[in-house]
């Protein structure tokens, strides 16, 4: 009688994890052509210092966290600090050494350029 | 009467396992939903702050992918208008797997809890946040007043 009890008594285990900031995913498009991935995520107010862009084992983590001066009495606030975060698989095709990001108007633009080898190629036809 | 009663131990148990995960998913649902919605659909498109600062009210919007071309700002007394369009920056010659990202005209009003100069008002862009600053007129500022 003890063993069911311990079944059904059993306490959620799993510890939720509280960030300080809430953990949102960024709105992203994603774009391909024949030599590059192009990844445009939706960050406003992130500054430049405040991304991180991690390729590790085919994972791309995009993080970037907004923070909020303190300033005058709020009469109403409609957002706050954040941290906008996303998590992709990259295919082993990309080229890591020449992955880059730029930000503009609250926009990251990452691209993500294919590797010689994973290139369409022309092949040429002989007349014999 | 033993076993009876391990029974209904059991199913409320299970009950309330139940309710613990109903709790989480919604809980799940809040935090990726509810705390930073971007999508236009919402009326109050963009979202604001608004502060006031004594002399002044700052508001800031977040307007990512804009620039200043694309918003229109009208203030007149204590009433303030933005508007704009959010054009598609989707490049040339790409194949588009995923457009998560809006595009949209937009317009929104409020109206601010005092006038404002708005000869003086200052507007700034910075990755894509707005910034106003409206300073108050004189007769709006707060006094100090001397005891005599």
């Amino acid at each position: 009688m003890n063993d069911t009890k311990d079944v059904v008594e059993r306490k959620e285990e799993l510890q939720e994890r509280r960030p300080d900031v809430p953990v949102v995913p960024p709105a992203v498009d994603i774009y391909e052509n024949d030599d590059e991935i192009l990844l445009y995520a939706d960050m406003p107010g992130v500054e430049k210092d405040g991304i991180n862009v991690n390729i590790d084992n085919g994972r791309l983590t995009l993080s970037g966290t907004r923070r909020m001066e303190a300033s005058g009495a709020a009469n109403w606030e409609e957002f706050g600090e954040v941290e906008y975060r996303r998590v992709f698989s990259v295919p082993q095709t990309i080229d890591m050494d020449k992955v880059n990001a730029e930000l503009k108007d609250g926009v990251l633009r990452l691209h993500l350029p294919k590797s010689e080898a994973a290139k369409p190629k022309q092949i040429e036809i002989k007349t014999a | 009467m033993r076993t009876r009663i391990s029974e209904f131990d059991r199913l409320f148990g299970s009950m309330d396992l139940l309710r613990n995960r109903m709790n989480r998913l919604f809980a799940d649902f809040d935090r990726l939903y509810g705390g930073d919605l971007q999508g236009m659909w919402r009326e109050d498109y963009p979202p604001t702050n608004l502060y006031d600062f004594g002399d002044r009210l700052e508001i800031r919007a977040m307007v990512p992918g804009l620039n200043r071309e694309d918003l229109n700002v009208k203030i007149q007394g204590n009433y303030l208008e933005i508007n704009g369009t959010r054009k598609s920056d989707a490049p040339e010659g790409y194949e588009a797997h995923r457009v998560e990202r809006p595009t949209a005209t937009f317009s929104r009003s409020f109206t601010l809890p005092c006038d404002v100069d708005a000869d003086r008002v200052e507007a700034h862009m910075k990755n894509g946040m707005l910034t106003l600053i409206m300073p108050k007129p004189e007769a709006a500022k707060p006094k100090q007043i001397a005891i005599s």
